[in-house]
């Protein structure tokens, strides 16, 4: 199946981060009595689930790409795999041309760092947020022990927080605070790139503001490198170079966020955009035509273009035939049959 | 004009415990007509889902709906009104939808099931009209083949599917009014636009009244068509959705707005309210906002008074002027 995929054209200078026909499979375990009635010839439901699906993608350094898509489609799973958390069942991982896991999925590497959703759950009740951001530095010898209280201070003070808050437990602080906590925690281990999956959903607004602001400081002063996962496509707008849109595994669309927005190639991503409820600062509501139908099960896709049942202008190559990911006349990635033919004028 | 289906006057919410009352809804009073969408909007803890759970009397001890507390539905008082006589109006003429449709839908019963109980709680019913009636109504929130579905269980439902039905069981009754708690807060946003265009048509169609809850700015311009602007227990502002978004003349309502991303150039900084909002039980005397605001002065330590200019109305000793960028 991957064979078909035309290979994007390459540039050197933009991938810092490079993902080559990354896929990750999910397998229920067969019970061992299954898989014996198997060995004698029995049917054995292996329905599997192919979360990321030959997934090709780079980041530049310095760049922050979003990675938009609804529920399942398969964004924090290619997160996770970028983060060596998971291993990638094909393909390869590589940042600055180094894997970040072995082939046992081993992670190699603390150049990559995440920062996840719910702040409640990725911090130890029970260490002093002091000791969370110096454990990672001091178990990996970029810092010694006795400068750890000097180094917790400083990243503390970058991310806003007051350095004498060291001492306090996770429990003391607000939600948009623990976030702070813990992109200080990423930060520390000097990464070169941070996988930042849904920082902000759990957020109120006049707090997410305050974290978005953080990011776009930490850009500029650190030229961080950020994978930025959320299904919050204003977020993704407003802090990310590009976007790419997944859906059901697969990338559909990957370019520059600005013209993604002014002219979207992939029907999907026209659907997605076109269903964010606008802000009415006037007027009656404006009538959104929502995407008919609902995300296909992941285990069972439909074939060729995933998204044919629901596209409005699916032909009947889509039905049978994936549509590589291919460089459109913009310079953007798109993977439609269609994406060539005259689009529409733009919103 | 007609009558509200809906008055609520001096709605108090206080929370007891030993160290004192916390007053999560605090004098909230608005009147919802007919076929009316009102969104109600805030943060964390600003009291919006307290004041959606006030209500329709779903407050359990050690909160307490306090004395003054009026909430008139279709003309008749509900505060003070025996359980039992509350029961009988709730899934009748008042109904809920929550952000989770499991706090609606019973895990072990069929959707047939559960919504022929809803139908017999409230007159009596056959099993093949209960049945007709829920298909009817499951067809209507945008369920395919709605009679075969009627057999199956929540689990088999996606999550944009249970929210469908858990809408379902709430217009079952033709409720005079729905109170919605976040209802597409959980959901993607493809599913959220499905189900906005849904209650949209269905409110539309039944001239169902309806709060919708949420501290979504945006879904709730597209759905509301008046707002009340929620801050600490207490409504800080209210009017015609477009005037307030379009005009807020409460500094946190401008706040707000300015945070938002589709507010800034992509890329800025965007506009932040300092600090953080306020612990309940620790409230500034004055103006619960003043902490935060730019605009604030001596006098805001002083409770600001209600300002009604009708159709807006907003709690602020320093309002934003009508043309205030």
């Amino acid at each position: 199946m991957t064979a078909q995929l035309a290979h994007p054209t390459r540039d050197t200078a933009t991938d810092f981060v490079r993902l080559d026909r990354v896929t990750k499979i999910f397998a229920p375990e067969v019970p061992l009595t299954r898989r014996i009635a198997g060995l004698f010839g029995a049917e054995i439901d292996l329905r599997i689930l192919r979360a990321v699906d030959a997934v090709d993608l780079t980041i530049a350094r310095g760049e922050a790409l979003g990675l938009v898509g609804e529920s399942g489609c398969g964004k924090s799973t290619l997160g996770r795999v970028l983060a060596g958390i998971h291993r990638a069942d094909e393909g390869t991982v590589e940042i600055d041309g180094a894997a970040v896991a072995d082939r046992d999925g081993r992670k190699l590497t603390t150049r990559v760092q995440t920062v996840f959703q719910d702040p409640f759950a990725s911090l130890d009740p029970r260490m002093r947020i002091g000791e969370t951001i110096a454990e990672g530095p001091i178990a990996h010898g970029l810092v010694r022990r006795r400068e750890a209280a000097a180094t917790v201070a400083d990243w503390l003070r970058r991310v806003g927080l007051d350095p004498a808050f060291a001492k306090s437990f996770p429990h003391q602080f607000s939600g948009g605070q623990r976030q702070r906590v813990a992109i200080a925690r990423a930060l520390a281990m000097k990464p070169d790139v941070i996988v930042c999956d849904e920082p902000v959903a759990s957020l109120d607004v006049s707090i997410q503001a305050q974290i978005v602001n953080l990011f776009l400081k930490l850009r500029r002063d650190l030229g961080l490198t950020l994978l930025f996962i959320s299904h919050d496509l204003g977020v993704v707008r407003h802090l990310c170079d590009r976007v790419a849109i997944m859906y059901l595994g697969r990338i559909v669309e990957v370019g520059p966020a600005a013209a993604i927005w002014r002219n979207p190639r992939h029907p999907y991503t026209r659907a997605l955009l076109d269903s964010v409820p606008k802000l009415r600062l006037a007027g009656a509501p404006t009538p959104v035509i929502p995407i008919s139908g609902e995300l296909p099960s992941p285990l069972s896709p439909p074939k060729g273009c995933h998204f044919h049942p629901r596209c409005p202008i699916a032909v009947e190559r889509c039905r049978t035939v994936r549509p590589p990911l291919v460089r459109t006349v913009d310079g953007r990635d798109v993977a439609c049959h269609l994406a060539d033919a005259p689009t529409p004028a733009p919103l | 004009m007609n009558p509200p289906v809906l008055s609520v006057r001096g709605l108090t919410t206080r929370f007891h415990n030993r160290a004192g009352a916390v007053t999560v809804v605090d004098g909230v009073s608005f009147d919802l007509a007919r076929g009316e969408v009102i969104g109600l909007v805030g943060e964390s803890g600003s009291g919006k889902s307290m004041t959606g759970f006030s209500l329709i009397g779903l407050i359990d001890a050690p909160g307490r709906i306090e004395a003054g507390s009026s909430v008139k539905l279709e003309g008749r008082e509900l505060i003070g009104l025996p359980d039992r006589d509350l029961r009988h109006l709730r899934g009748r003429r008042i109904s809920m939808v929550f952000q989770d449709p499991m706090m609606t839908l019973n895990p072990v019963l069929t959707i047939g099931e559960q919504m022929r109980l809803v139908l017999a709680a409230h007159g009596r019913i056959d099993r093949a009209s209960a049945r007709a009636r829920s298909a009817e109504v499951l067809g209507r929130v945008g369920i395919p083949d709605p009679t075969a579905r009627l057999d199956a269980y929540p689990h088999q439902f996606s999550g944009g599917m249970r929210q469908r039905v858990a809408i379902a069981i709430a217009i079952l009754n033709r409720p005079a009014v729905i109170v919605a708690d976040e209802p597409t807060t959980a959901l993607d946003v493809s599913i959220q636009a499905q189900i906005l265009a849904e209650m949209r048509r269905l409110v539309a169609e039944d001239g169902t009244a309806m709060i919708w809850i949420s501290h979504d700015l945006a879904t709730v311009s597209s759905i509301a068509d008046r707002l009340c602007v929620m801050y600490a227990g207490r409504i800080v502002e209210h009017g015609p959705a477009t005037e307030v978004l379009g005009a807020p003349r409460h500094p946190y309502t401008r706040g707000l707005l300015d945070s938002l991303p589709s507010q800034s150039e992509p890329g800025a900084d965007l506009r932040q309210i300092p600090g953080a909002t306020p612990s309940l039980a620790a409230l500034p005397p004055g103006c619960p906002f003043e902490p935060r605001c730019g605009r604030a002065d001596p006098v805001c330590t002083t409770r600001p008074e209600d300002v009604e200019a009708p159709p807006r109305g907003w709690r602020c000793h320093h309002p934003l002027g009508e043309t205030a960028a």
